[in-house]
């Protein structure tokens, strides 16, 4: 059951994720939603990368069984990009509430 | 048409579980250690972002930077639309800041220059010192510290260091150099950017507050 677990919780948050993403009308909500689910990206990232009774991917730890270091770099491209994209559309909300004084996308999508 | 969209998430959920479940158990790790050491790492993930994956890291870096320069710009036009008082400081942060800001600082130089040996690298210094930075601007004030740190200037180091890691990371990838100077460089030109950046985005966070 290594690794299972974690990973039936990464699927299930972004799951959760997705759902707030498509179902809460509030922009801001929307963002949350797609935080958790690369938030369970992630953690299905590391979870792949998990074996059991593993050290951590580095040479001088000694020999053993170690943890695979290739879902580990993707996950430190996930986060930077993922911070990244998320300060921009963060931005763009600002933007949105500043120009059209709402974040509701029912709202938003009825005034034009 | 709220079931529906159940049902839609309910089914991709089923997906991703029955695609996960051929994934286990995983099969062994092949032998990395070598390869690592040919890159003059110990660490395998260093190897990785800053060896054999150099290239598509230089391009995430550059991705990032585009992000910071989109939050610059696209704040711009609303900070210039009326200036507002600054936050008042509280002595408790302040004396906070002149304790933590030393040893934050030490450790991000530390995480940089050790990201090959052991956990660390550039992308969490350069975190790490942008939120120092950022610990920096609540207590003395976002708009006093972004006039001591001369903004523009701040600018042309962010674009100088991209085009720095830009060329030198292609030349590197060209003339298929490896080692310990390599990864050391670059760990540390990413953390520049990275620190950058990081400040970038907080500060017109903490700055811009507007009325809704």
């Amino acid at each position: 059951m290594d690794g299972m677990a974690a990973s039936a919780l990464a699927i299930a948050l972004v799951g959760l994720g997705l759902w707030t993403l498509v179902r809460r009308r509030n922009v801001i909500w929307k963002l949350l939603g797609l935080n958790v689910a690369a938030g369970g990206a992630i953690l299905f990232l590391v979870a792949v990368a998990h074996r059991p009774h593993a050290h951590p991917a580095i040479a001088e730890l000694g020999p053993g069984p170690s943890a695979d270091p290739l879902p580990h770099a993707l996950v430190l491209t996930a986060i930077v990009i993922h911070f990244a994209t998320l300060a921009l559309s963060l931005v763009y909300v600002i933007f949105l509430t500043e120009r059209r004084h709402s974040q509701d996308v029912h709202k938003l999508e009825e005034e034009r | 048409m709220k079931w529906a969209a159940g049902i839609a998430i309910l089914g991709l959920v089923v997906l991703m579980a029955m695609g996960t479940w051929s994934l286990f158990p995983r099969p062994d790790v092949p032998s990395w250690e070598e390869e690592t050491t040919a890159w003059g790492a110990e660490n395998a993930v260093a190897a990785i972002v800053l060896g054999a994956r150099l290239w598509d890291t230089l391009f995430e870096v550059l991705v990032y930077a585009m992000a910071m320069v989109g939050v610059r710009l696209a704040l711009r036009p609303l900070r210039q639309a009326e200036p507002q008082a600054p936050l008042p400081e509280t002595p408790l942060l302040r004396r906070a800041a002149d304790v933590l800001l030393g040893p934050i600082v030490v450790f991000s130089i530390y995480l940089a220059a050790s990201g090959h040996l052991g956990p660390g690298g550039g992308f969490p210094a350069g975190a790490l010192l942008g939120s120092g930075l950022l610990l920096l601007a609540l207590a003395k004030g976002a708009e006093r510290l972004g006039g001591e740190l001369h903004e523009p200037a701040l600018e042309l180091w962010e674009y100088g260091a991209i085009a720095l890691l830009l060329a030198v990371g292609g030349g590197v990838v060209l003339l298929g150099w490896r080692g310990e100077h390599v990864l050391l460089g670059a760990d540390f030109l990413i953390a520049v950017v990275v620190a950058i950046g990081a400040w970038v985005v907080l500060h017109n966070f903490a700055s811009s507050r507007g009325e809704i």
